[in-house]
């Protein structure tokens, strides 16, 4: 690399073009610093932004532009400065004219190589004929099997600096916040008529946010004279001492959405990089101000070209002397202003064309900087800097994402918002609106705030609001030759005009073609430019033109900001703790972390087999359900029969929707008269609640049945294996548990460990004997613990999710969401001997009937392989006749039990019988056959050893 | 079988020191800072449902949206109860640790002779409690809900559902002494994931945590 | 982001309820041809004007709600209590 690094070889930089002190000064001149600028360190005053002090160094030079990396510098001096967008250590893309300058930061020119003065793609500008507009559709396009090298090369001239993965997650997390804010009246802009809006909202009782984009209140009376100076110094000293009005400077309002839902980003923060501000106002004062728009012709984009206010900024805000010999294109007050400020700080003004009088510029030429201006007559002047005032945009973003529309007002040369569309929460004040004195532009704030928080808060007297005049200003868009119309994109207005020509004759086509408005300047400099060139290339007005769409955001927002940090809730069961501490392999199931193994699942397998083990399925979802009214409820919700089930008996039900879709299934047990406890799968815990609800609150509100989920309410631990009645019966103190006074599909409620309140069911999924146990969740792990201390002799182990599923789909057990989907009816889910057509009304009845009577659906099956050592990946297909898909593999695991895979799957209705050959398609292409089994279980079928 | 005392545990892991009150493993640490987050969990909790502004709602004299010290139905020593309107025709009482058999009781004697659908139904165990007392909490809450907590607004008494860092909670507007607090609570088994939210959240006001003290509420 | 009045806890964000969709009349389950129960599960009117939806406020009250939309201003003229009336 060329470049120098640390400072040492080359010796540091001198403010050479640093003014003496300037009455509206923002620099603090006894706080001095270095920060480095590729390599090389530059002194710095507080108060400083990375381009003022390097301007104020004599730097010149900042990027090299998009397409044809033509050196840029200074444009605007504002966050807009299509220019000065560098690096900062790790931070790409940062606006150098707005942020401030710190000690020690690390700043170099982004998208250079192999340096900012040698770049080597600037031959593309010797080129051009190679970039045409619209080059993105016209070239790397064929051939087609060429695209990953067309991506390499278009990588490379692509904007953006660098970012680096080395920064640990959670620091650069934390770097992004967010926060709610809800005041009664936003006011974005903090201008003359923003800071009088807030004041007077504020003190009509409303509380106030008033957002400001750069580092200080004030807008362009920070850059003025005494006057203005004053007068910004009498506002703020109103703001601060007015209560109610939190000022946020440094940021800006992203987005207005429905409801006055604001976004808004917040810079500069000491302890968070960049934070969002969601805000929901009840009124909207919209004091964007205006921006001074640039000027096209030929050499438009060399440095040494800069608009007013930008000079103005550089010499009043941080005293930088942009040039030593000034020529100036000004078409109303503030490019006279600019020339009085240069005046007075002994820049030589060779002279200031006046637009008003018929002045123009033809061109700029110099190499790599402004050397020489022709002006209209063909006069030359050596010059090293050009200022234009050539007119104004109004920023109408958030009003027109408020449903306002911009109109070409031809007497003041620039698109105004017609805020009679404007919903009543959004309002308009300053610049942006109209001019008008700077009295004027007060008042008129005033009259707005008051009438912002009278809207907000209904209290405050009604105050008329005075309207804003408009004065004239020429229409000035382009010189006699082509230039820059998108100083991000590149765009000239010759690009514009081969598109015309082309056929783009819409301005939204245009821009998109061109790019023109796409780039990080989004439109707000170049917008009226290029609809004024399209309008004259069309022969059409510019009100028959009109604009682009202006959507959100406002100003770029970087990603972080937008996630902020990372919020999505978690559940976890009383003992997930202690898996973790005893080796488990958290498993992420929605919300709940779980455990899926602790070790060997075949080991946890044969455990359960031939012994018994533990395993914690607190997720299971679990309603409570009282009331007259439940059995009813049930009966509506199960495609199965539920009016007697007596105290203390547990059945199996099947959820459909009203498409015969199979939703949810679990077990229910009556534990009183009234009192039912309803389990759900552990994903559909809290969709079946509300599902519940919806039925009890839409269509059955007479139904007197209240629900309640206690999911979490309990810890559930399933107790399975041959041996699980004798562990559990060393731990339960008043439940009898011999075969005969608790058999199957019973439930109990008792004392376990000591623990009261817990439910004893009698249930099974793994296929063995089993009991699933729910204890009140404090003691969840207590009942664990000691249920696995008690059983030790017995060789209890914990096993987990992974081993469950083994042992469900040996025995043949389906699992909604996983052996069916989003179109499985209840009759392709094996649930044939359930549905109970012949029930009153029940939730997918008509559409099961109608399946029934149709029999041509799919089946749910077992499948044995013929080569038990295959074990084939869930989702392989089923295919008959060489290619023709006939059904899916829809769980398959390898089967310790049986020391061969275990499958199910749909398969077609032809194919659903038992003993039926089929072929599964394997994910490397081979191809099985395999056998329809009798059965969906495939270990004890009977159900002798559930029973037992 | 010989059960020596069986403990109870939050959903939330007890900042250290660890110390058991009340049956209850708890945080034994004290903080002095000025915006605290404590785990209630602890508390007795009872939920309480019956028809929306029915005979049950008169006889707790508690509606939706408010939270009471006192209920006819219910008499509680000092101010050791707290009736929240925590949805509509919803209510949930909480009481010091073990209180639920007694509240129970009294629930029960309430709902004599109401003849809409009452239930009552002990979920202490259910829910995660967390309280947040401190000048900043509605800074800190405004990190994590998009709720206007404006005094004006969200007045002390007031009750209120609503997702707080997206998990949907309970919460109450409970000053002590005069200093805002609030009581969060959401379903046990997202306490934790709750209580580290608005830790985080609270750092830049320097949020700290302090055990649980069973006297009062 | 609309803020949806709820009848119980007030203005909410969007964000805290769950939009179900357009209410359609379900026609008498026992009686249905296809042609009604499918109309009745899968067609909506979608229309750019007033709806009459289902909205449940799942971080609130978790009722179930009426609303009447304009799906082109998001204007809200009512909301009530499901099953209160007012369903077409």
């Amino acid at each position: 690399m060329s470049r120098g690094d640390g400072g040492t070889a080359v010796s540091p930089a001198v403010m050479s073009m640093r003014l003496p002190s300037q009455p509206g000064e923002v620099i603090d001149r006894h706080t001095r610093f270095t920060f480095r600028w590729n390599g090389r360190r530059y002194p710095a005053f507080d108060g400083d932004t990375i381009a003022s002090a390097l301007a104020a160094c004599g730097e010149r030079v900042f990027s090299r532009s998009f397409k044809y990396h033509r050196p840029r510098g200074l444009l605007t001096a504002s966050f807009l400065d299509p220019g000065c967008i560098v690096q900062v250590g790790d931070e790409p893309n940062v606006r150098a004219a707005h942020r401030l300058a710190e000690p020690g930061l690390d700043v170099r020119s982004q998208d250079t190589w192999p340096s900012l003065a040698f770049d080597v793609k600037a031959a593309n500008q010797l080129f051009t004929r190679f970039l045409p507009a619209g080059f993105y559709y016209k070239t790397f396009i064929r051939p087609h099997r060429l695209w990953p090298a067309y991506e390499r090369v278009l990588e490379r001239f692509a904007h953006g600096g660098s970012t680096s993965a080395h920064l640990p997650v959670p620091e650069r997390l934390r770097a992004y916040d967010k926060r709610h804010a809800n005041p009664d009246v936003v006011v974005a802009g903090g201008g003359p008529a923003g800071m009088a809006a807030a004041v007077a909202a504020a003190r009509a009782g409303a509380s106030v946010l008033l957002v400001e984009e750069e580092q200080a209140l004030g807008g362009h009376l920070r850059w003025g004279g005494a006057d203005e100076l004053a007068a910004m110094r009498e506002l703020q000293r109103r703001v601060e001492q007015t209560s109610g009005i939190e000022v946020l400077t440094d940021s800006v309002v992203l987005g207005r959405y429905d409801g006055n839902w604001l976004a808004v980003l917040q810079r500069g923060l000491p302890q968070v990089h960049e934070r969002l501000v969601k805000a929901r106002a009840k009124t909207l004062v919209v004091a964007a101000g205006l921006i001074e728009r640039p000027y096209v012709f030929a050499g438009n984009d060399l440095p040494g070209v800069l608009l007013s206010t930008a000079v103005r900024r550089l010499v009043n805000l941080h005293a930088v002397k942009p040039g030593e010999r000034a020529v100036i294109l000004s078409a109303n007050p503030e490019g006279d202003a600019a020339a009085a400020d240069l005046e007075r700080v002994g820049v030589t003004v060779a002279h200031v064309e006046d637009v008003r009088r018929g002045g123009d510029v033809v061109r700029v030429r110099g190499r790599g900087r402004v050397g020489e201006v022709q002006l209209r007559g063909g006069r030359r002047l050596e010059c090293d800097l050009l200022v234009t005032a050539t007119g104004w945009t109004a920023p109408v973003s958030l009003l027109t994402m408020a449903g306002a529309v911009p109109e070409y007002d031809p007497r003041a040369a620039r698109f105004r918002p017609d805020v009679s569309r404007l919903p009543g929460d959004v309002l308009a004040t300053g610049g942006i609106l109209g001019d008008g004195s700077l009295d004027e532009l007060l008042a008129h704030g005033e009259a707005t705030g008051h009438e912002a928080a009278r809207r907000a808060r209904d209290k405050a007297a009604a105050v008329p609001v005075p309207a804003l005049s408009v004065q004239p200003h020429p229409e000035c868009f382009h010189g006699p030759t082509h230039g820059f119309v998108d100083f991000s994109e590149d765009v000239s207005s010759n690009d514009l005009l081969t598109a015309v020509e082309e056929g783009y004759d819409s301005v939204e086509l245009v821009k998109r073609y061109t790019t023109a408005t796409m780039g990080p300047t989004q439109g707000k400099l170049e917008s009226v430019n290029v609809v004024a060139i399209v309008a004259e290339a069309t022969g059409r007005t510019i009100t028959q033109t009109g604009t682009t769409t202006w959507r959100p955001p406002y100003a770029p927002v970087t990603l972080g900001a937008l996630a902020g940090p990372v919020r999505e809730p978690v559940r976890r069961s009383p003992m997930q703790a202690w898996h973790e501490r005893h080796g488990a392999i958290p498993l992420v199931a929605g919300a709940w972390i779980r455990p899926d193994a602790y070790g060997d699942p075949a080991d946890e397998v044969r455990a359960v087999r031939e012994g018994v083990g533990i395993i914690d399925v607190t997720p299971i979802g679990k309603l409570d359900l009282r009331g007259p009214d439940v059995p009813k409820l049930l009966n509506l919700l199960y495609v199965n029969r539920w009016s007697k089930l007596d105290v203390g008996r547990v059945r199996y039900g099947v959820m459909c929707g009203e498409d015969g879709v199979v939703i949810d299934d679990g077990v229910t047990g009556r534990l009183g008269a009234e009192h039912y406890l309803m389990s759900t799968t552990s994903s559909g815990a809290a969709a079946v609640w509300e599902w519940v609800e919806s039925w009890l609150q839409t269509e059955h509100a007479d139904w007197q049945v209240h629900v309640t989920p206690v999911t979490t309410a309990y810890a559930s631990v399933n107790i399975a294996g041959p041996r699980s009645r004798q562990l559990l019966g060393r731990l339960v103190e008043d439940v009898d548990l011999s075969p005969d006074a608790f058999p199957y599909m019973h439930v109990r409620t008792g004392r376990v460990a000591g623990v009261d309140g817990c439910v004893v069911w009698r249930i099974g999924f793994t296929g063995e004997l089993s009991y699933e146990l729910h204890a009140p969740a404090s003691y969840g792990l207590h009942v664990w613990e000691s249920l696995l201390d008690r059983g030790q002799d017995l060789a209890v182990r914990p096993f987990g999710i992974e081993a469950q599923r083994i042992l469900r789909l040996e025995k043949g057990h389906l699992i909604v969401g996983q052996d069916t989907d989003g179109l499985t009816r209840a009759f392709s889910a094996g649930l044939d001997g359930l549905v109970k057509l012949d029930k009153d009304d029940f939730l997918g009845r008509p559409e099961l009937t109608w399946q029934a009577e149709n029999k041509g659906h799919a089946r749910l099956v077992g499948l044995r392989l013929a080569d038990g050592s295959v074990v084939p990946d869930e989702g392989s297909q089923l295919v008959a006749d060489g290619s023709r898909i006939c059904g899916r593999v829809t769980s398959s695991r390898h089967s310790p039990t049986l020391g061969r895979a275990v499958c199910l799957a749909q398969v077609t209705a032809s194919l659903a019988k038992p003993g039926t050959e089929v072929t599964v398609r394997l994910v490397d292409g081979r191809s099985v056959t395999a056998k329809v089994t009798e059965h969906l279980a495939q270990v004890d079928p009977e159900g002798e050893r559930l029973r037992a | 079988m010989p059960e020596t005392a069986v403990v109870a545990r939050s959903p939330i892991a007890p900042a250290p020191p660890e110390t058991v009150v009340a049956g209850w493993v708890v945080s034994g640490r004290r903080s002095t800072a000025g915006l605290v987050l404590t785990d209630c969990t602890p508390l007795a909790k009872v939920a309480v449902k019956a028809t929306p502004h029915g005979a049950m709602q008169e006889r707790l004299h508690v509606p939706f949206g408010r939270a009471a010290r006192r209920s006819p139905a219910l008499q509680a020593p000092g101010d050791a109860l707290l009736v929240i309107g925590s949805g509509p025709g919803e209510w949930l009482v909480v009481a010091p640790p073990g209180a639920q058999s007694r509240l129970l009781e009294q629930l029960n004697a309430a709902a004599a002779g109401v003849t809409e659908l009452v239930t009552l139904l002990d979920i202490t165990h259910g829910r995660a409690l967390v309280r947040l007392t401190g000048d900043r909490s509605p800074d800190l809450l405004a990190k994590e809900c998009g709720l206007d907590l404006a005094d004006a607004v969200v007045r002390n008494g007031s009750a209120l559902r609503t997702a707080v860092a997206k998990l949907a909670t309970d919460l109450v507007r409970d000053d002590r002494d005069g200093v805002r607090s609030y009581l969060l609570h959401c379903e046990r088994s997202s306490g934790q994931y709750l209580f580290d939210a608005l830790r985080d959240a609270g750092r830049e006001f320097g949020v700290d945590v302090t055990g649980f003290e069973p006297a009062g509420i | 982001m609309i803020l949806l009045p709820c009848p119980w806890c007030g203005p909410r964000a969007a964000d805290e309820y769950a939009y179900l969709g357009e209410l359609t009349p379900r026609p008498d389950p026992q009686r249905a041809t296809r042609t009604e129960w499918r109309d009745y599960l899968y067609l909506r009117a979608n229309l750019a004007g007033w709806t009459t939806e289902r909205w449940y406020h799942r971080m609130g009250c978790r009722r179930y709600l009426t609303v009447q939309r304009h799906t082109v201003s998001n204007d809200v003229r009512s909301v009530a209590a499901a099953g209160s009336g007012g369903e077409p």
